[in-house]
């Protein structure tokens, strides 16, 4: 039985490696720089997520709050972890972290304002947002640091950006708006999703499962 | 050559990660499998989007041939994706664990028959 | 070339992780991975995706497990007590197996928990999964084919006898399987013990552990002994369905503990 599947999936390795090694030549690249420009951008893969594919795009971010509700909604009958004592970390740890903390915060914010003209974008700065976050969880106590932030403001953001990005796709599908400006906001908007929902998902684990 | 050799470790982590998806009987080992088998599958999109000598797809850096930026977008989100479906999964592992007391699959199926 | 290095690194990364015991080796081998993968990326001309695999996979993903995986269930060890390798304390557990049985539980992320149980009942309840460890100065019976660990401390059965008349044994114990015709066999020591001294039996059938404990403990008058001569060890016993999970990782321990003297250490502690 186990020796059956590794057989299985190696000749499935096998089957794509062989076919992919030149048996088929690669297409030919579509006009990508003017597409580019069309949109306003200079980075294609910030064209294609937010322009040429933007369906796709709207209905991952969807997927992803599907997922977060999921997260919080299946935890919610298990039991809460007693508060531990919070391990006291080093000095050095926690100065680290306030003083990376801004610094990660700009240059997240900037990766998604920057995201059209160079490599950076909502997706990847949001994930890097969420693990400053981490870094300054790790510092302080996942609980203690989830008292001090503004809840209220972090569920404005989430639900809010995900109403906004809703809204800015729906005007860029059916009426044609485009433009720098829509790219920056619609990426200043993925930053502000993805880096609560990360937010969320680490605030719960640690709240059922204790801090680390 | 770059292109080649990347379809290649893309289907050895296929490989890798199906082959640890099926013959592992704890959960998390199942997910770190399917972990590692997501990843094969991004990079073997990103690979088929790769041309020999290729520069990133943005204008303006430098010459030669530019990689299929639509592979890249598409990865990009998947990877953000997989984050959120893997904490859900997670979230399910230790619903079970906290009820029934294990992560072995085998067991956990005998227990849902008795 | 960039790619070749960093392609290998990454699959290299991937199989020492997936091929890893410890779960949190697992973890930190495919965060790792995560990492040189985003490499592989970064020389694919591809920045966009290097950039959210390695604030993805390398940070996020791996904290995810590491919270998740930090009790993977119980871990369920059927025993008899015994006295220095598992007894209780009043309400503690306390031995030198629970020293070891401390240590693995927390390598398999799992919550220990003792069942007190005859020792006739711990082959039905290892087999039936109710149970995935037997220890508490385990002899394993001539008929028993479960999973066994190394042996853990050398001991041989005596013949402690009393008075004339017929011998006693715990049954289900390999001092049962060497029991004469006519001799008894009992639910557990205790009752065995009462029955000695109430007089109704000649003797008894136990290993040298139990026998300097009865004695030590002053439960036994003036006794003749004999030994057996055949060599035997306490063990654990692994049940049959956990075998792969539990017992590579019991062995690795032991095998870390001979190395470091950890173990020579409790043994001494614990039988002087």
């Amino acid at each position: 039985m186990r020796r059956g599947a590794w057989l299985a999936t190696l000749t499935l390795g096998g089957l794509i490696g062989w076919a992919t090694t030149g048996l088929f030549p690669r297409p030919p690249l579509p006009p990508w720089e003017a597409v580019t420009s069309q949109w306003g951008a200079r980075n294609a893969v910030a064209a294609v997520v937010l322009g040429a594919r933007l369906y796709d795009t709207l209905l991952e971010v969807l997927v992803f709050s599907m997922a977060l509700v999921g997260v919080r909604w299946a935890l919610r009958p298990l039991p809460q972890t007693e508060g531990r004592p919070p391990v006291a970390e080093s000095p050095l740890l926690e100065r680290a972290a306030d003083v990376l903390l801004p610094a990660i915060g700009v240059f997240g914010v900037y990766l998604a304002a920057s995201g059209h003209l160079g490599p950076g974008g909502g997706f990847p700065a949001g994930a890097i947002l969420g693990s400053g976050l981490l870094l300054l969880a790790l510092a302080r106590g996942i609980r203690a640091l989830a008292r001090e932030l503004p809840q209220p403001l972090l569920s404005r953001l989430e639900y809010g950006g995900l109403a906004a990005l809703i809204v800015l796709g729906g005007g860029s599908l059916t009426l044609g708006w485009r433009g720098a400006w829509l790219l920056v906001l619609a990426n200043l908007l993925i930053l502000a999703k993805v880096s609560t929902g990360a937010w969320v998902v680490l605030e719960h684990f640690a709240a059922h499962r204790g801090e680390v | 050559m770059e292109g080649q050799v990347a379809t290649f470790l893309a289907s050895a982590l296929l490989v890798l990660g199906l082959g640890t998806l099926l013959s592992r009987r704890n959960l998390i080992w199942k997910l770190l499998g399917l972990n590692v088998a997501s990843g094969g599958a991004a990079l073997f999109l990103v690979a088929l989007g790769h041309r020999p000598q290729a520069r990133p797809p943005i204008l303006g850096w430098g010459p030669g041939p530019a990689a299929d930026p639509l592979p890249q977008a598409l990865v990009l989100t998947a990877i953000v994706i997989h984050f959120a479906t893997l904490a859900l999964s997670l979230v399910y592992v230790i619903f079970l664990t906290e009820h029934r007391h294990t992560q072995d699959v085998p067991k956990l199926e005998r227990e849902e028959g008795g | 070339m960039t790619t070749l290095v960093l392609s290998l690194l990454a699959l290299g990364l991937a199989l020492f992780a997936l091929r890893q015991r410890r779960l949190l080796w697992g973890v930190v081998g495919v965060g790792a991975h995560s990492l040189a993968l985003a490499g592989v990326y970064l020389s694919l001309a591809a920045p966009d995706v290097a950039l959210a695999e390695a604030a993805i996979g390398f940070g996020l993903v791996t904290f995810v497990y590491l919270l998740a995986l930090r009790r993977a269930g119980r871990l369920v060890v059927a025993a008899t007590p015994t006295y220095p390798l598992l007894y209780q304390e009043g309400e503690r557990v306390a031995g030198l197996e629970w020293e070891i049985l401390k240590k693995l539980a927390q390598r398999l992320h799992r919550d220990l928990e003792v069942l007190w149980v005859p020792r006739e009942e711990i082959p039905r309840l290892l087999a039936a999964e109710e149970a995935d460890l037997a220890a508490g100065g385990f002899l394993p019976a001539q008929s028993e084919t479960l999973p066994l660990s190394r042996p853990l401390v050398p001991t041989r059965l005596v013949e402690v006898r009393v008075r004339p008349g017929p011998l006693g044994a715990v049954a289900g114990d390999r001092a049962a399987d060497a029991l004469p015709r006519g001799g008894r066999r009992f639910e557990d020591e205790e009752a065995l013990l009462a029955a000695l001294a109430r007089g109704g039996l000649g003797g008894a059938l136990v290993d040298l552990l139990r026998f300097r404990d009865w004695h030590l403990r002053g439960k036994l008058p003036e006794v003749e002994l004999s030994q057996f001569p055949e060599e035997l060890s306490f063990h654990f016993a692994v049940a049959p369905g956990e075998e792969e999970a539990i017992l590579p990782a019991l062995e690795e321990l032991l095998d870390e503990m001979e190395r470091s003297g950890a173990l020579e250490d409790l043994l001494r502690r614990y039988l002087g």
